[in-house]
């Protein structure tokens, strides 16, 4: 698979339809990949695929929305949702957009991996299993045992075209458990100890942005964490701070989160962002029945206006849930 | 030596005069205060906040300020209630206090920073083996087993510690249970292994002021401030005020240079514009503004920065470029 990307980059490159290609290179350890930006035909040998490419290149896209030219890049499944959003925002057009999807198997939980092995050398995907190869041996461990946490609900937009497809473009199926479990759980808790959880978690909060940074919906020109007049949040990182931070960056994301899971990835003192960010995206699917990042005709719910918005027409209904 | 099982006896000592600090588990391995060892974890590598915020703390109260009938009225904030005790700092960052103190304590001492500095007693923990993947202190001349900086150190050597008692201060400690203590054989020192050294890059990056590859880096480099908040070493802080102008309180807060707001003058004019200049400029003072200034490099190679990195760059990475593309 990485030798037919290299072929097709090359290709690009070679006849100048794109600029540069945006992919997965190695980094500086067996467990970490790093996105890198090729620009000449020689440079694609340093393109890589493993079940390690956590990263949404699609963040990157931001740096195209001043250039005239053509870019091109290697998406998984949940990446291509955000060219979706990207799209519709009107933020990238979309036919300056290569997109090369990879079909994804399921991405490796770090963590996981670590607890499991040490010295782990590659790990590759096969079927049902992941291949750890430690030393000399390879290990063949069951997915369900290594998977990041979102790949359990894997899910694809609807339609998308992209340019090249390096094999089948299918979501991967594991697991039973609703997607919203874990928003679910939180929500059967009484509202004073839903609060204690999450002041908890916003208390930990160093405010290094890296949550926002990482988001491929976070392209306001001005921030409104970084507005100095007027000056809507202080630097100063109480716990009232922390959380009115996050709870503004949520409600920014009604309709638009496409739950790439980067923002807790990143999260380097492990808030679990991932269940607020659930949170937004159940009540918009319930309210609006709408998902972000499926098609790109997909009316996002906060720019529309329906008179007879179903599961708004009711009160009743609303209180009922 | 200090048998391993008698080490939470003497730590809740210690609980009993001091404010003491050590390594728990909140969400992740952190500093910070408690009150008895239960709290405290010892199977770790490293915190992932560096031990820097008990001493330049991310947000710190200054003082408060009022108005009052045609005068201002500042009251001082800060201050230690009690002496405290830093238990399980490693040797990375007790190297790096030493260089936040030519910082803080240069020409004009910063009495916040010194009086938490002056007041804090440390107790260090040798580094386990082997090292996290990150870890590459020994490469900038540092010793994981070494108790530079701290007053104490202890090294694990299976059901025992060896006791390193380097100043008057870790005599009190230790005085404060010597019954739990006892002499060591002979030869039980361990010693730290050097790795290959990476200092030549202080003399190399100078030179590459124009070169390409900052431009390269910042390329993939998202501007969060995961790298300078987590460094132990990096130090740099905002002034805010935060209230009205008849009353309020001013605080310092932990600023980063990786922040496209962080050099943005008044009229909106930003010298580092992009992320090139920035990139560029958090390698060029550790390795060049830093040791020009105090004669030091400023990174003690503690890894955090590439564990933590959102797009997976390695500052290792970096300075071999360095060291490869420069001349001296």
């Amino acid at each position: 698979m990485e030798q037919e990307l290299r072929e097709i980059v090359r290709k690009l490159l070679e006849e100048g339809a794109i600029e540069y290609f945006i992919g997965y290179a190695e980094g500086f350890e067996p467990l970490h990949t790093t996105p890198c930006f090729i620009e000449r035909g020689e440079q694609v040998q340093a393109l890589v695929w493993s079940p390690l490419c956590p990263y949404n290149l699609a963040r990157y896209l931001h740096q195209m929305k001043n250039g005239a030219g053509k870019v091109g890049l290697v998406v998984k499944g949940c990446d291509a949702r955000a060219i979706v959003e990207l799209v519709k925002g009107n933020q990238i057009q979309r036919e300056r957009v290569v997109v090369v999807g990879i079909p994804c198997q399921g991405q490796v939980d770090l963590a996981k991996l670590e607890d499991a092995f040490e010295g782990v050398e590659a790990v590759e995907g096969k079927g049902d299993t992941f291949l750890v190869t430690v030393g000399e041996k390879v290990h063949s461990v069951e997915k369900e045992r290594l998977l990041r946490e979102k790949c359990f609900s894997c899910r694809h937009p609807i339609s998308f075209e992209y340019d090249f497809v390096l094999g089948e473009m299918s979501p991967l199926v594991y697991g039973s458990e609703s997607e919203f479990a874990m928003v679910e759980e939180l929500e059967r808790l009484p509202v004073e100890e839903r609060r204690a959880f999450w002041r908890a978690q916003f208390e930990r909060c160093i405010r290094c942005y890296a949550c926002r940074d990482i988001c491929y919906a976070c392209y306001c020109q001005e921030c409104i964490f970084e507005s100095k007049a007027p000056r809507w949040l202080e630097k100063t990182t109480t716990p009232l701070d922390n959380q009115t931070y996050h709870l503004i960056r949520a409600w920014h994301m009604v309709g638009r989160c496409i739950d790439c899971g980067e923002c807790e990835r990143v999260c380097p003192v492990g808030i679990p962002l991932r269940r607020l960010y659930k949170k937004v995206e159940k009540e918009v699917e319930q309210l609006f029945d709408y998902r972000a990042g499926m098609r790109v005709e997909d009316l996002p719910p906060l720019v529309t206006f329906a008179a007879e918005e179903p599961a708004l027409s009711s009160r009743q209904d609303r209180s009922e849930r | 030596m200090i048998k391993k099982a008698h080490l939470t006896q003497w730590l809740d000592r210690v609980a009993q005069g001091y404010d003491l600090f050590g390594p728990v588990l909140d969400g992740v391995v952190q500093f910070e205060r408690v009150n008895s060892s239960d709290q405290l974890v010892f199977d770790y590598a490293n915190s992932v906040v560096p031990p820097k915020n008990l001493f330049l703390p991310q947000t710190e109260c200054l003082f408060a300020f009022r108005r009052e009938e045609g005068s201002i009225i500042l009251e001082p904030r800060g201050g230690l209630e009690r002496e405290r005790v830093l238990f399980g700092i490693r040797p990375c960052d007790a190297r790096s206090l030493l260089l936040l103190d030519e910082v803080f304590n240069s020409d004009l001492e910063d009495t916040y920073y010194q009086e938490k500095r002056r007041g804090t007693i440390l107790i260090g923990l040798a580094c386990p083996s082997p090292p996290q993947r990150t870890c590459f202190c020994t490469s900038l001349g540092i010793d994981p087993l070494s108790p530079e900086g701290v007053d104490v150190l202890l090294t694990d050597l299976g059901d025992r510690y060896l006791v390193e008692v380097t100043t008057e201060k870790g005599e009190e400690l230790v005085g404060l249970s010597q019954e739990l203590f006892f002499p060591s054989a002979e030869g039980e020192k361990l010693k730290g292994e050097k790795g290959k050294s990476l200092e030549e890059v202080g003399e190399k990056i100078g030179s590459l002021w124009e070169d390409g590859y900052w431009r390269e880096l910042s390329r993939r480099c998202l501007g969060c401030g995961v790298c300078t908040y987590l460094c132990p070493t990096c130090h740099c802080f905002d002034l805010t005020d935060v209230g009205s102008t008849l009353s309020g309180k001013r605080f310092r807060c932990w600023d980063s240079c990786m922040f496209a707001d962080f050099t943005r003058m008044a009229g909106g004019v930003n010298p580092r514009p992009t992320g090139k200049e920035r990139v560029r400029q958090r390698y060029f003072d550790k390795f060049s503004y830093f040791p020009e200034q105090y004669g030091v490099l400023g990174c003690v190679g503690c890894g955090r920065c590439s564990q933590y990195c959102p797009m997976g760059i390695d500052i290792r990475t970096i300075i071999n470029e360095v060291i490869a593309r420069g001349a001296k």
